[in-house]
């Protein structure tokens, strides 16, 4: 009997670039479909928002009146961003759910011991993931435009808005990720949510700056949530500006720094592990 | 066989919950998580309401506390859901319905802890706003009138999800409780008076009963209580009550294991 020799789990990258390119897209196309196939995984992270955004837009309508407030067509226009930043914050956390389940499955395991490069497993999540909230980003923006919110930056901006939720998405999901290979539950990973739910809150996300008070206001605009939906709101309700999607840009390339090199510290100990 | 008075059953299904409760303090943290979270984060996020003429108070906290005890309430009525659900999955509501007992206790049980709980939340829900600056105009009769209201919310989302748990028989839905629950508490005058809005959520806000008890509850935050504003809070606490318990009760007894 012939001895099959076994995989070399230290290798960085066992069957060169291009193959594993070619296996990164493979895996990633599978993360979106997967998603796809479960609707009552990401159906609930655009419902919510959008019915966040129909109360608030019917609520808080009479306060774009308000001295402090900016000027806008409406409260929906103003929300805008809101909606989106939240859809795709929810999304963020399913490609760690999914790599969570797929390590209680044991298809992690089969993956890490056949001929796939290591990095292509982690990538691929975090590549479903990107597009995934680049599909849900275009959704709301359609959705809301359709009742009459409008992008003021046009097409431009549209496509800046799509590449900071994607970027966005990279960011909370690198978080997702460390904590589903970490744990190997999904149960822990949907504990991230009311996290995310926080950050959101005490941020600028709802209503604008001007209008807070006292440390609330501090700790809103010290939140890099902040940053990232001040950035969408001018793109929304003032027009294209460089800067402001520089400083976007730049705030969830920092996160997403620090929160994929702590998921891929947790991968490599789990691969070696 | 002869049949056990319903008192000391009552009383030893809410000791049993009790006791779990005094065991295990920490059920009581979910339920109150999240009215605290939204009652700091709203209140410093919508400051900028009370700007606007009509608004009903110059202090945010005392338009937002009201919401918050309402979801707390509502939260802990959702915990007899748990109690129930929790039952069935392990089997004891089957052991609990061939007891020689009437069957209302059992649902009663559970809907009593959930207004122990209820009181329990309403009070550290209470000491929160006062820390972030409620007034309290209204007086005892005030304080009176937001723990009936608390009370009661918790009693009739005890009915609901009770119901909902016999129907579903799985304690995974209590999801689909706090669903309800989020629906009913945003879809009313939680963060702004019916007057503010426009459009179809004026008209569901302004007939959804959780407005009536809001308005209940809040009075004594606003102003003196008055009754204008007591009785159809309690109208509207009965109605969901009789609603919801009378579908839990001809659940549970058709209810077979």
């Amino acid at each position: 009997m012939t001895a099959v020799a076994a995989p070399d789990v230290g290798a960085r990258d066992p069957a060169g670039p291009a193959l594993a390119f070619r296996q990164t897209l493979s895996l990633s196309r599978r993360a979106v479909i997967s998603t796809l196939r479960k609707p009552a995984a990401f159906v609930p992270g655009l419902f919510f928002p959008l019915l966040m955004a129909a109360v608030y837009s019917s609520q808080f309508d009479r306060v774009t009146a308000t001295p402090g407030f900016p000027e806008v067509d409406s409260f929906l226009q103003f929300i805008l961003p809101a909606t989106i930043l939240q859809g795709v914050a929810f999304g963020s956390t399913i490609g760690g759910v999914e790599m969570a389940q797929d390590i209680e499955s044991g298809f992690f395991d089969r993956l890490t011991s056949a001929p796939v490069a290591r990095p292509a497993i982690f990538l691929s999540r975090v590549a479903g993931s990107a597009a995934f909230a680049a599909v849900e980003a275009l959704i709301l923006i359609g959705v809301l435009t359709a009742f009459g919110a409008r992008v003021s930056a046009g097409f431009g901006g549209v496509a800046a808005i799509v590449v900071i939720s994607v970027f966005l998405a990279v960011a909370l999901g690198g978080f997702g990720l460390a904590i589903a290979i970490r744990s190997g539950n999904a149960e822990v990973v949907q504990g991230i949510f009311p996290a995310i739910f926080a950050l959101l809150f005490v941020s600028t996300a709802f209503f604008p700056p001007s209008l807070m008070k006292g440390w609330f206001r501090v700790i809103a605009e010290a939140n890099p949530v902040s940053t990232v939906i001040d950035a969408m709101r001018h793109l929304v309700i003032v027009g294209w500006s460089t800067a402001e999607f520089g400083k976007a840009i730049a705030v969830l390339v920092a996160i997403s720094a620090v929160s994929l090199s702590l998921a891929y510290s947790q991968y490599r100990h789990r691969v070696k592990a | 066989m002869t049949a056990i008075a319903s008192g000391p059953v009552l009383g030893g299904l809410l000791r049993r919950s009790v006791l779990r409760l005094r065991r295990m303090p920490s059920v009581l943290v979910p339920a109150l998580v999240m009215p605290l979270f939204f009652l700091v984060s709203y209140s410093g996020s919508f400051d900028g309401l009370t700007n606007v003429e009509g608004y009903g108070t110059d202090n945010i906290v005392n338009w937002m506390v009201a919401w918050s005890l309402m979801m707390a309430a509502s939260f802990s009525g959702s915990g007899a859901s748990g109690v129930i659900g929790t039952d069935i999955d392990t089997g004891f509501l089957d052991r609990l319905l061939m007891a020689p007992s009437d069957r209302w206790v059992v649902l009663a049980g559970p809907l009593l802890y959930s207004m122990v709980r209820a009181a329990i939340s309403t009070t550290l829900v209470l000491i929160a706003a006062a820390l972030l600056g409620a007034d309290f105009p209204g007086g005892v009769l005030g304080l009176l009138s937001t723990y009936v209201g608390c009370a009661g919310m918790a009693l009739a989302i005890g009915c609901l999800g009770s119901w909902v748990m016999l129907v579903m028989r799985d304690v995974q839905a209590q999801a689909l409780v706090q669903l309800m629950i989020f629906g009913g508490t945003f879809l009313s005058i939680g963060q702004v008076p019916v007057d503010f809005m426009t459009g179809w959520l004026k008209v569901v806000a302004r007939y959804n009963p959780v407005t009536f008890v809001l308005r209940l509850i809040r009075q004594g935050f606003l102003g003196p209580v008055a009754w204008d504003t007591t009785w159809p809070g309690l109208v509207a606490l009965a109605g969901m009550t009789v609603l919801f318990g009378g579908l839990a009760l001809r659940t549970l007894y058709r209810y077979e294991s």
